[in-house]
């Protein structure tokens, strides 16, 4: 009787290893073999990406136009390409992020009569701003035919008052050039934990540029940059390149000034901009490569008004469809 | 004074105050929202039927509003016409339009629907064409 008993048990357990043995040994080899990979040449191979995080850096003000101090993240919504995104993966204070400033100066023939303001306000700019430890600042300035690198990652003490004043300067305005430059510099050492923002010291009148406008928009955009303009032409007498510079401003999420303003305005506009900007990041709704167009949009107090770059790029493949453009 | 004022403000919050005890108001949630072409809002019918318009300038918040069973497309009838995008919105159909309450306040807004689905339809054509993006991408990587 336990002879049988146990015959049937061993029986049982051998019933459930064997097709266990089998899946675990066999199954993996036939289908290996079933579904061979495609045949590649030795080091042909595609690695396919997209963007899986979006990075916004955005500023918050009431019907005064004024910062809001507390705002919670249940207070906005993200249109991204018109689909409302509520879940964020984090909502912080941007200001907490390291700087990356790229002040571009415009040395051109056009601005002759401005450019010792220019220069005096950059200066005042540099020098009274107050820079944490990991902040950097890079200087270039442009016209002819050339955008010239005076200093790249550390500049708070060396763009001085001589220096300046050996600047080459007169002759065309390559300003979109410039932009397209400043921009790759940026994107060359650009780190996820840095906060990439151009100053502009232009009155916005490109005359030999290769690149064009849109195109350096493209570009602006796609590097997740905020360009802060400051127009150097006479703000009775606005002029198409005051329309560029706006335009770039408004693109990017950065703010449009005026030279008229004075050093002290400017400089506290763009610092007032820089302490109050927050950051959210969330996933991207949607599979679809190319530009994506983007607004903040209040959830409760409709007053709320929000600003922030018009878009981004999500790069398939590491490229990025040139007519998507904004 | 202050009494026959509070007592027109009373007669006035009247009807959205009986509305939202008998509880008449549906719950939705906006899910895409983006500005469109104001001229349905602003000639309904007359679009479809009438001579032809001529386009206009101004743009209008276009909103995807998902209830439980129904998914409404709803076009405001100026520019400046936004509901808050909170996560759930209290709304009310009212003679052909969509009433919305904007948040906790006492006053609603009314939007022309555009286009009205059964919600599992607008689903599956929604999986369906996140679906081709995906297929499409694919493709175009692999070229």
């Amino acid at each position: 009787m336990h002879k049988v008993l146990g015959t049937v048990l061993l029986c049982t357990w051998l019933s459930l290893l064997v097709p266990l043995f089998l899946v675990q040994t066999i199954y993996p080899r036939d289908l290996l073999e079933l579904h061979p990979p495609p045949p590649t040449k030795s080091g042909d191979f595609t690695y396919r990406s997209r963007a899986s995080e979006v990075r916004l850096v955005f500023f918050a003000t009431d019907e005064h136009n004024r910062r809001v101090e507390k705002l919670q993240r249940d207070d906005f919504a993200v249109i991204d390409n018109g689909w409302v995104i509520r879940n964020f993966r984090s909502f912080t204070s941007a200001s907490l992020i390291k700087l990356d400033v790229t002040v571009l100066i415009d040395s051109s023939e056009s601005v002759q009569p401005r450019f010792h303001q220019e220069i005096t306000d950059v200066l005042a700019m540099i020098s009274q701003w107050p820079w944490e430890p990991g902040d950097n600042i890079s200087v270039l300035s442009f016209s002819g035919m050339d955008v010239h690198a005076l200093c790249t990652g550390n500049c708070r003490y060396w763009l001085t008052a001589d220096r300046a004043a050996s600047l080459r300067n007169g002759g065309a305005t390559p300003l979109f050039d410039a932009v397209i430059t400043a921009t790759n510099s940026v994107t060359a050492h650009r780190q996820p934990d840095i906060w990439p923002v151009i100053i502009l010291f232009s009155d916005g009148n490109d005359t030999i540029s290769k690149a064009t406008f849109h195109a350096a928009i493209r570009k602006v955009i796609a590097s997740e940059e905020q360009i802060y303009t400051v127009d150097l032409g006479d703000p009775r007498r606005p002029s198409d390149g005051t329309a560029v510079l706006r335009k770039m401003a408004n693109d990017s999420g950065g703010r449009f000034l005026s030279l008229s303003d004075g050093p002290v305005k400017i400089l506290n506009d763009v610092m007032d901009d820089l302490h109050s900007g927050l950051l959210v990041t969330y996933a991207p709704p949607e599979f679809s490569s190319g530009f994506h167009s983007i607004q903040i949009l209040p959830t409760h107090n409709l007053s709320l008004q929000f600003r922030c770059r018009r878009g981004y790029y999500d790069h398939y493949s590491g490229s990025a469809r040139q007519e998507d453009g904004p | 004074m202050k009494r026959a004022f509070l007592f027109i403000l009373a007669f006035c919050n009247l009807p959205i105050l009986l509305v939202a005890q008998i509880g008449m108001y549906q719950h939705g949630s906006v899910v895409r929202m983006h500005m469109g072409d104001c001229m349905l809002a602003h000639h309904g019918m007359t679009v479809a039927f009438g001579p032809p318009a001529i386009p206009s300038q101004d743009s209008c918040p276009e909103y995807t509003l998902v209830s439980t069973n129904v998914v409404y497309v709803i076009v405001g009838k100026s520019s400046n016409q936004l509901i808050p995008l909170s996560e759930v919105i209290d709304f009310r159909l009212h003679r052909n339009e969509l009433a919305v309450r904007v948040d906790d306040a006492k006053r609603e807004t009314k939007f022309t629907i555009k286009e009205m689905f059964v919600r599992s339809d607008w689903e599956r054509v929604q999986h369906h064409i996140e679906a081709e993006m995906k297929a499409a991408e694919v493709r175009e990587a692999e070229r």
